[in-house]
């Protein structure tokens, strides 16, 4: 089954309308809905509720005067770093200023959302506004502040070098500057966040499920807030609709007060969230300012790179420095920078905090680097893709260290890779070489066409851990459970696969469950990438440990060595003999000694039944049950790769940009699924071409958004993405793990601005050092070059 | 079978409306506001949940539903414009025996969703498309779905899908 | 949780005092009384269906006057329970004439709440309490002008017979009789008579 193509298992029910997604549940529960700042910064001077009361149907209001203890405190800063000093987080309800527009003042509680809605509306709070910082610039200047008690907006200053890049630069035979911009974009899945909590009245227990990437993370935040063990908190990711990030942050303010107030009311109580509130008051990404100097030989090898950035991190910073870290770090890609320095700022801004979007901060890093790489190959007048080539790290250089730290606190050691055969195919691929007789071609007839690649590299499967926990019922069917959660990734078959080649069983007797803490409460949950790696791994040990035991509980009962057995869809036999075998149901009967028989089949596993009358029925070193529970936690994150080419047309008129060709080389180690992995590069490729091309977060200088709906934020149709992907692999297996894999879900949108600004400045001839970038800003660029060059 | 539509948890001050539709083949009647927009009528007064809400402003179409045969933003309608309609949702499409329908079976069969949250919108407006369209080309076939949203597949084995829809149909209307 | 508020009503100091210890006037005043009973000296037992949008509901409770000082202030204490929570609350209240023929009065509740009800959120609550002192005032109001015709002989304070009962006159417009020297004053009662239906799920 590993490295088949098959069709998914979750897909029958999908189909059918019989998903439940959060919205699905809790038909019966109490509705929320927020009051919301519509102010980017103000203090709030009063909150007046009495309009509210003529609404029917409404049972409570809430505000921060109703929050007490941990619940009175800010949010958790979820990922400290010493050099983070000044992390701030928000508070559940704002307490006495707002500092975005969409953050919450005050939850209301009603019968149905639109009731909930209409005693919102009539909330009236009173402000007081305050002068706002929209934007990098604003932000370093700090003459305004977000925080009074954060001095230049600044949440921290990091510096990470190998080796003196200053002075390798200093000396090299040449030197360039480049100043570059990512602009804000953001996830927007399609099924925007939603929580639902119960209370059980008699237990004393919460139960609560959340559009979530990690169900166990908000599990503790919310058993922390509430002051609950964590034994009386469940949290169960339902079906997800889509994650792509923005659903790892957590405990959202929404997530733990529809748990106060199910509490409080002693009533389910549900929100979700509708589209104009994902928009400002969920989570973005990408906006970045890099100013870079590099200094290179004649042969156009880097030998020192030195990178200061600045980050706007939104108004708050629970994530902490993930994204600028990554950005730090996987800048480097699959080169050798000489010696290396990166320094950054991640600045406070009165907008919507940031937190990862699939990519986290390499689609900035790479499109960094390639541009980069770029400029001295036409400084060199040296080919593009040659100049890489000499900038590779070999493949008999792994495991490769670069001198740093990486976001999961390990040094970044790249442990496998091959990207000069990556490179020759991609090449080959795109028909590289005959690019010039193309372009020549199409100037004949009087079009614009470019050519532009860019590689990247991605430490995926980063830790700490994972869970897998194989149980086999007396039925027969293999009931296995991992904690880290799915939004689309296929988890119910890919890991059904590891386990059905595991343990010999078919595929259809094995059921997968994720993100439910009732089943694995031990996880860390799903993003970079490290879902097949992390969850993958620990179901394929925890498949061999239960295995392990078939085999010798079956052994016994078939008077043979365990080593001279296998399983063959479901039965164990002696090798050689697959007539004579017992089911894996029997041998999980007899895997737990019994007093009371509960159905014909366990009759065989009670004590007149059963052999051996001299040891005990449970030896010591051994329990009960054909389980089998194993975690998988790595050394370091293991590096995955890819390159892409794009060649796209401009048009000498209208500046409409149009993608001719896209190809990927892909290298995510050994796949567990060909076409699921297929399905997420042109997933990736996607978001990639939309975040090149289409999305970006327009603010105004107030800090409005302007574009808080898919009227105004270009999210792609079928109509804006590349008619066909061209894909195709290499697989350099991970030495890190059993399987051999790495993660490949953000593959497709890493190189994306930088492919397309190399394709686009290939066009136009001129420097592309911004994206995304529009048809009506690449006019304005030619126009600005045309003034120049005349 | 008919299915016992909840009941509207406010029944107050709003005035109520009664509703009479069809809804995947069974007689369905409701009393609701005239603010109640079909998507929630279906999803919660229905219990309907297969259509999905991602926008409520008519861009992504994972709402889409089937209103007298012709796909529309269920989103955008209030349920008291759809009272004497014929109704399908995605829990119609399937035969009564569980058997998927042509194009349920092409998008099992093409990968063609991840997350499945905007599936349903794809399936209507497809099996719609489909009637109109029985052997679409290439191009048809983007033109068919160029108004709903994924966010998971990149679109291309949706394109697939719906031509082997039309293969696994026969070209059949 | 603590109320307070002012309202101008329209009379005299006197005229002020006895409307609000008449239980005819009370009893059509009070925002959802529906039944007032004397249970011993300046001790009431009272059914209230009050409160507004989901807070609504069934109250039953105990009322005691004490501190009187005709007719310038009296202090009221209250307390009850019921499935969704407790109340207990204090109510000062103090009249004063401003001279034009009005009279101010003054209240101030101190009420402690507990249970499910004490969870809809502090604002609320303070709103509702304020809403319903409100709707009372008003309608004391039009009793004291005239707006409100009270056809019930008016009381002079003092014991009554444990065991008198005053009903809220229904849709015929019967009258009680007797007397009660209760005054439900503040929303702090409203409150009280809160909930349980509504909020515990008398819905499908």
């Amino acid at each position: 089954m590993f490295g088949q193509p098959i069709v998914r298992r979750e897909d029958p029910r999908l189909l059918v309308g019989q998903g439940a997604y959060l919205d699905d549940l809790g038909q019966d529960a109490l509705a929320a809905a927020f009051v919301r700042s519509p102010y980017a910064h103000a203090r709030i001077t009063d909150i007046d509720v009495s309009a509210a009361l003529e609404v029917d149907d409404l049972v409570a209001i809430y505000t921060y005067d109703d929050l007490a203890g941990p619940l009175a405190d800010p949010l958790p800063l979820l990922i400290p770093h010493p050099t983070l000093t000044h992390g701030r987080t928000a508070h559940a309800l704002a307490r006495d200023e707002v500092n975005h527009v969409g953050e919450a003042i005050a939850m209301v509680i009603a019968h149905d959302r639109y009731l909930a809605e209409d005693a919102a509306e009539r909330i009236v709070v009173s402000y007081e506004p305050l002068p706002e910082v929209v934007g990098i610039e604003a932000a370093r200047d700090g003459s305004i502040l977000v925080h009074d008690d954060v001095p230049g907006n600044l949440a921290a200053r990091m510096v990470q070098e190998n080796g003196d890049a200053a002075a390798a630069i200093a000396a090299a035979a040449h030197r360039l500057t480049l100043d570059l911009q990512v602009e804000r974009s953001a996830s927007t899945p399609l099924e925007p966040r939603g929580v639902l909590a119960r209370w059980d009245t008699e237990s004393r227990r919460l139960r609560m499920w959340s559009s979530t990437q990690t169900a166990t993370g908000l599990r503790a935040a919310i058993a922390a807030k509430l002051q609950l063990d964590l034994v009386d908190v469940e949290v169960i990711a339902p079906d997800i609709g889509g994650g792509f990030g923005v659903k790892i942050n957590h405990p959202w303010p929404e997530d733990v007060l529809v748990a106060f107030a199910a509490r409080t009311l002693q009533r389910p109580v549900k929100f979700t969230e509708d589209r104009r509130e994902h928009f400002i008051a969920s989570a973005h990404e990408r906006g970045q300012l890099h100013h870079v100097e590099v200094g290179y030989d004649d042969d156009g090898r880097m030998v020192g790179l030195s990178v200061r950035f600045w980050h706007d991190n939104g108004a708050y910073v629970p994530y902490g420095l993930i994204v600028p870290i990554v950005t730090s770090t996987q800048l480097l890609g699959p080169y050798r920078p000489g010696s290396y320095r990166v320094e950054f700022d991640s600045l406070y801004t009165n907008t919507v905090m940031v937190t990862p979007y699939r990519g986290a901060g390499r689609p900035q890093g790479c499109f960094v680097m390639e541009r980069t790489l770029d400029a001295i190959a036409r400084e060199r007048g040296l080919d593009r893709v040659e100049v890489r080539r000499r900038n590779f790290i070999q493949p008999e250089e792994m495991p490769y260290d670069q001198g740093l730290i990486f976001q999961d606190g390990r040094p970044l050691i790249y442990d496998s890779g091959n990207y000069p055969a990556a490179m020759d195919l991609l090449t080959k691929l795109v028909g590289w070489s005959d690019f010039e007789s193309y372009r020549e071609q199409a100037r004949a007839e009087g079009r614009r066409v470019g050519i532009g690649v860019a590689c990247y590299v991605e430490g995926t499967g980063v830790g700490p851990y994972e869970g897998g926990h194989v149980q086999i019922e007396t039925s027969g069917r293999v009931k296995v459970a991992t904690g880290l959660t799915t939004q689309g990734q296929g988890h119910e078959t890919v890991f059904a696969q590891i386990v059905a080649d595991e343990l010999g069983v078919p595929i259809d007797s094995v059921q997968i469950v994720t993100g439910d803490t009732r089943r694995m409460p031990y996880s860390v949950g799903t993003f970079a990438s490290r879902a097949a790696v992390m969850s993958g791994s620990a179901i394929a040990l925890a498949a061999r440990a239960a295995r392990e035991k078939i085999l010798r509980v079956a052994a016994e009962a078939l008077e043979a060595s365990p080593d001279d057995l296998e399983i063959d869809d479901g039965l164990v036999h002696v090798k050689g003999n697959p007539g004579a075998g017992i089911p894996l149901g029997t041998v999980a009967v007899l895997s737990n000694p019994l007093r009371y028989a509960f159905d014909e089949a366990s009759k065989a596993a009670t004590q007149f039944a059963v052999g051996d009358q001299e040891g005990p029925p449970v030896a010591d070193d051994d329990e009960p049950g054909l389980e089998g529970r194993d975690f998988y936690s790595p050394p370091r994150a293991t590096f995955a790769c890819g390159m892409h080419a794009a060649i796209v047309e401009t048009d000498p008129e209208t500046a409409e940009i149009r993608i001719l060709r896209y190809c990927v080389v892909h290298d995510c180690g050994r796949l567990i699924n060909p076409r699921i992995v297929e399905g997420q590069i042109h997933g990736g490729v996607a978001q990639g071409v939309a975040g090149a091309l289409y999305e970006r977060m327009a603010y105004d200088e107030h800090g409005q958004l302007q574009n808080a709906s898919f009227m105004d934020f270009l999210m792609p149709y079928v109509t804006e993405v590349p008619s066909q992907i061209e894909i195709d692999h290499l697989e350099t297996p991970s030495p890190l793990n059993p399987l051999g894999i790495k993660g490949a879900g953000e593959a497709g949108v890493i190189p994306s601005a930088a492919v397309f600004a190399a394709a686009i400045e290939d066009a136009e001839g001129f420097p592309i050092t911004r994206m995304p970038i529009s048809p009506s800003e690449l006019f304005a660029l030619r126009q600005q070059h045309r003034k120049v060059s005349r | 079978m008919t299915v016992p539509a909840r009941r509207l948890v406010s029944a107050l001050p709003e005035e109520l409306f009664d509703v009479q539709l069809t809804v995947n083949g069974a007689a369905q009647r409701a009393s609701v506001p005239a603010r109640r927009l079909l998507s929630d009528f279906l999803r919660h007064d229905l219990g309907l949940t297969g259509t999905h809400v991602g926008c409520e402003h008519g861009v992504c179409g994972a709402c889409t539903v089937l209103l007298d045969g012709r796909p529309v933003r269920s989103c955008l309608l209030l349920a008291v414009t759809a009272d004497g309609s014929d109704v399908t949702t995605v829990e119609g499409l399937a035969e009564p025996d569980g058997t998927l329908s042509p194009v349920q079976q092409a998008f099992q069969d093409c990968h063609g969703l991840q997350c499945g949250y905007c599936t349903p919108g794809f399936l209507t407006t497809i099996t719609a498309g489909l009637r109109e369209t029985p052997n679409p080309t290439r191009d048809d076939a983007r033109e068919m779905i160029a108004g709903n949203l994924c966010r998971c597949t990149g679109y291309l084995n949706i394109i697939a899908a719906v031509l082997r829809a039309a293969e696994l149909s026969d070209g059949r209307p | 949780m603590k109320v307070s508020d002012e309202v101008m009503l329209h009379g005299s100091i006197d005229d002020v005092w006895q409307a609000i210890n008449d239980p005819a006037v009370l009893v059509r005043t009070i925002p959802g009384c529906e039944l007032l009973e004397v249970t011993g000296p300046d001790r009431y037992r009272i059914v209230v269906s009050a409160g507004v949008a989901a807070i609504r509901g069934t109250y039953s409770g105990e009322v005691a006057m004490h501190d009187q000082q005709a007719p310038t202030s009296f202090v009221l204490t209250a307390s009850g329970a019921g499935a969704p929570g407790t109340v207990r609350t204090d109510v000062a209240v103090t009249l004063s004439e401003d001279g034009s023929g009005r009279t101010r009065l003054r209240y101030d509740a101190d009420a402690a709440i507990g249970g499910v009800i004490a969870g809809v959120g502090q604002r609320m609550l303070t709103a509702v309490a304020k809403k319903t002192a409100g709707e009372f005032f008003a309608a004391v109001d039009d009793v004291l002008t005239g707006a409100m015709p009270i056809s019930a002989e008016a009381a002079s304070p003092g014991a009554e017979p444990a065991g008198r009962t005053f009903v809220a006159p229904g849709p015929s417009g019967r009258t009680p009789n007797g007397f009660v020297s209760g005054a439900l004053v503040g929303g702090a009662i409203a409150i009280a008579g809160v909930l349980v239906g509504r909020l515990l799920g008398r819905r499908p």
